[in-house]
């Protein structure tokens, strides 16, 4: 009992120091010295961002740049080792229950409750999100609509593809409004239709003024996609801004990139390979 | 043996002896040449080019099971010496049971044992394949659809491959003591003879059959989900096979099987056994008839094989057809129970762990044995002469622990409850709702299981006091399962047979031991109430026992969710961590 009463006298406080905070410049998501390390290795460290808010976000890196552990971080399904995430003003950890109905989330890997139909997973996503019974059942049938989910709605999750599976995990998250959305390679594995759906619910829903971030290595789509861009590297942001910002003089985002993350001409220069011209002799 | 083993394929299966023979040391690397026959060593053999391929797939077939079996041999130690073990064990649990079948002759009802154990053997080869899809990977004829087969040539090359194994030796030495101890005089070992392949080859045709009939489903998820339940009814079912042996070890216990023997004499392929059991009792024409009876249930297995592998080997792959077959309908198996639960979280939630229990396979198996052998241990104690309202305390213990580990069921899905789970509130009423859907089917089991034995037997007195310890039991287990789900997580892999992700075994098998001890412990109080109730002579007193123990329960559970909830907000993400190991 005790400990529901400091939950719900929390919010009290923190919300006043957001109303405070909020003149200055909208951000949606405030990270401040964010670290984590997993044994010997760090796979984030000491990453300072701020998101402005309205705007489709690209979190760009390669492999291992520590993408998916920010992301899991700042939405608070991983504890970081130190540091403060806040979105919209509202720090993540000492005040969950604001930022958890605020923000929706679409996690790598994607593992749902596999033996529910897709729309059983919503009405049950629903009813834990606390929506009424109706509200749920008419924008679950909204979103299987627009999703072209409608078809395979009586189906279990487990025996969907991996582009339904995409689309299901983002009407899960797209549920309930929130005003933040957190993508991790939302893109991936999808095949190009389904990516095509996708992409016309996140614009029409940045329209409407939300934010949304997604992380991504394919250069092409965060450049056709977003306004706003974060490089991140090693564990470390190498470059923010609007993607006119970080491209630079760049040809494209792609070259930019590769300059950033110490990776351009890797392949093109130097000695080696220098026997492989496809001559066929040793 | 192969030999007399196909009469329907006599003359193409005595060709292939030649170039099998000369084949054999010259290696799989022979089968490609086999169909251009241009520089194979004895070619005239067989002038006909088209039937060449057809004799080739047998000792392919034969060769590529005898590499599977060695590759046995070719793994790491651990699991040779389980391979191993496994051979010797099975050989010797066959030549005992052959040992133990030749010393029922002359019994009076030896027909009465030897045609159940043909029944089962042919049981076991149909059924097995569903619950064992990946124990032969010749079994799967999708890997052979590529390959320029005919049917019938395939159905006698596979035939020929399933002879070779540890489990048509076993059959074969079980089948061999039914025949062996039923047989007397020159006729019948003649019948024996030929009862012995029918019945061993019926066996292998139907299992293959069955296995090529249900390849679609054996390959696909549903198929995998039936092959966890496997572990589950084997276990059960050798309970009841235990307690139908104890039956039968009874004086005079064999003449139960008299009235199933007069079924089976006429069913193939105990009516081959019983051909041979007939011919020694001079009555020829009912022998010839039942011999008739396993040859046409060959040809029939055979036929339906056959006939089964064109289709397959014609149609598109099985792994693009779930796509095109898929008819949504509407899944309301739980809709009328739906409607009866609460609204909000707590409903959603009882509702969705209802639903694994029943369509999650290892939620499932958790299930199933709960409630199987919470009633099933009663009734073999019973058997054993330990009957005592109070085994139905199993029911409560085996249902209660199914709350351990909760978040470790949802699999990584946790992170949806995650991510929903913001106060400490949340986490009560999350807690809660599966506490009451196990309570849910848990209650009223036990309340049956305990009210049914009590008066089974014959001690209805002692419902009161049971049903309390019963209950209270049931309820401290819920509540060391709410902290055992808070406080020690495991993850549960959901492709794999392990139930445990790897290095989280201790942990799973430390949480549930100290579940259990902290439970008995906790049960003290309910214990010593009874003891010290009978001790003094207070019997009049013992009905107290059933509210003292609901109670109790009731209290546990609830302190354990208003102790507990709090802390699962806090330890979320290491939650989360643990269930998505593996």
């Amino acid at each position: 009992m005790k400990a529901e009463q400091q939950e719900d006298a929390a919010p009290a406080g923190l919300d006043g120091e957001a109303v405070a905070a909020a003149p200055h410049v909208r951000q949606a998501v405030e990270i401040r010295g964010l670290w984590k390390q997993f044994g010997e290795r760090i796979a984030v460290s000491g990453i300072d961002l701020d998101i402005p808010a309205g705007q489709f976000v690209g979190l760009v890196g390669p492999n291992g740049a520590g993408k998916t552990t920010t992301l899991s971080m700042v939405t608070g399904l991983l504890r970081p080792d130190s540091g403060t995430v806040r979105i919209v003003g509202h720090d993540v950890w000492r005040d969950p229950v604001a930022v958890k109905s605020r923000i929706g989330v679409l996690p790598e890997g994607l593992r749902l409750f596999e033996r529910l139909s897709g729309r059983e997973l919503l009405t049950y996503m629903g009813a834990l999100r606390g929506l009424p019974d109706e509200e749920t059942e008419r924008r679950a049938s909204q979103l299987l609509d627009v999703l072209d989910l409608g078809s395979a709605q009586h189906k279990l999750v487990i025996d969907y593809s991996t582009g339904m599976r995409k689309k299901i995990g983002l009407a899960t998250a797209l549920l309930h409004n929130p005003e933040v959305l957190f993508l991790d390679e939302p893109f991936e594995g999808v095949d190009p239709v389904s990516a095509q759906t996708i992409r016309g619910v996140l614009e029409r829903y940045t329209n409407s003024g939300a934010t949304v971030v997604f992380s991504s290595h394919v250069m092409e789509l965060v450049e056709s996609l977003c306004d706003w861009v974060a490089v991140l590297a090693t564990g470390k942001i190498r470059a923010r801004g609007s993607l006119d910002e970080v491209r630079g003089d760049a040809p494209s985002l792609q070259d930019a990139f590769l300059e950033l993350v110490g990776a351009g001409g890797r392949a093109g220069s130097g000695d080696s390979l220098d026997w492989l011209d496809g001559g066929g002799a040793r | 043996m192969s030999g007399t083993s196909h009469p329907p394929h006599a003359a193409g299966a005595a060709e292939p002896a030649g170039p099998v023979g000369a084949a054999g040391p010259a290696a799989p690397t022979q089968h490609p040449h086999g169909t251009g026959t241009a520089d194979l060593p004895r070619p005239p053999a067989d002038p006909a080019p088209p039937a060449a391929p057809a004799t080739a797939p047998t000792a392919i077939f034969v060769r590529l099971k005898l590499a599977l079996l060695r590759n046995g041999l070719r793994q790491s130690t651990g699991r040779k010496a389980v391979f191993v073990t496994a051979i010797v064990l099975a050989l010797l649990f066959g030549v005992l049971q052959l040992l133990g079948l030749l010393l029922l002759r002359g019994h009076e009802h030896v027909e009465a044992v030897v045609l159940p154990v043909a029944a089962l053997l042919a049981l076991g080869w149909a059924v097995m394949p569903l619950f064992f899809p990946g124990g032969d990977e010749t079994l799967d004829p999708t890997r052979l659809a590529m390959l320029p087969l005919r049917p019938r040539s395939m159905v006698v090359a596979l035939l020929s491959a399933s002879l070779v194994g540890i489990g048509p030796v076993f059959t074969l030495l079980l089948l061999c003591g039914a025949v062996l101890a039923v047989a007397h005089g020159t006729p019948s070992v003649v019948v024996a003879l030929l009862a012995l392949p029918l019945a061993l080859l019926t066996c292998l045709a139907l299992a293959r059959a069955v296995a090529t009939a249900n390849i679609r489903l054996l390959t696909s998820r549903k198929g995998r989900d039936l092959a966890v339940l496997s572990g589950l009814l084997i276990a059960i079912g050798a309970q009841f096979l235990n307690i139908g042996m104890q039956k039968l070890a009874e004086p005079d216990g064999l003449s139960v099987l008299e009235p199933a023997a007069e079924v089976l004499r006429w069913l193939p392929p105990s009516s081959a056994v019983s051909a041979v059991h007939s011919t020694a009792e001079g009555s020829y024409a009912p022998a010839l008839a039942q011999l008739a009876i396993s040859a046409a249930a060959l040809a029939g297995a055979l036929w339906w094989w056959q006939r089964t592998l064109r289709r397959l080997m014609t149609s598109p792959d099985a792994s693009t057809l779930p796509a095109a077959e898929e008819a949504p309908k509407p899944r309301r198996r739980v809709a009328g129970l739906a409607a009866l639960l609460p609204a909000g979280r707590t409903g959603a939630v009882m509702e969705r762990t209802l639903r694994y229990a029943w369509r999650d396979p290892k939620t499932k198996v958790g299930w199933a044995s709960g409630l199987g052998v919470g009633i099933l241990l009663p009734v073999v104690m019973a058997i054993q002469g330990n009957a005592s309202p109070y085994q139905s305390c199993w029911a409560a213990g085996l249902l209660g622990v199914q709350l351990y580990n909760q978040f470790g069921q949802d699999s990584s899905g946790f992170w949806l409850v995650a991510s929903t789970t913001a106060s400490a509130r949340d986490a009560y009423v999350e807690l809660r709702a599966r506490m009451l859907a196990v309570a849910l089917v848990a209650v009223p089991y036990v309340t049956a299981i305990t009210v049914t034995s009590a008066f089974l037997t014959g001690s209805p007195g002692m419902l009161p006091e049971v049903l309390g310890l019963a209950l209270g039991l049931l309820g401290v287990l819920l509540a060391t399962g709410v902290a055992s789900s808070v406080y020690a997580p495991y993850s549960i892999p959901q492709e794999s047979g392990k139930n445990v992700a790897p290095g989280q075994g201790s942990l799973a098998a430390i949480s549930i031991l100290l579940g259990m001890l902290a439970g008995a412990v906790l049960c003290a109080p309910l214990i010593a109430a009874i003891v010290w109730l009978r001790t003094t002579g207070a019997h009049e007193l013992l009905w107290l026992v059933l509210p003292f123990g609901v109670g109790y329960g009731f209290v546990a559970c609830v302190l354990a969710l208003r102790l507990f909830a709090p802390r699962l907000v806090t330890r979320l993400p290491e939650v989360l961590t643990a269930v998505t190991r593996g």
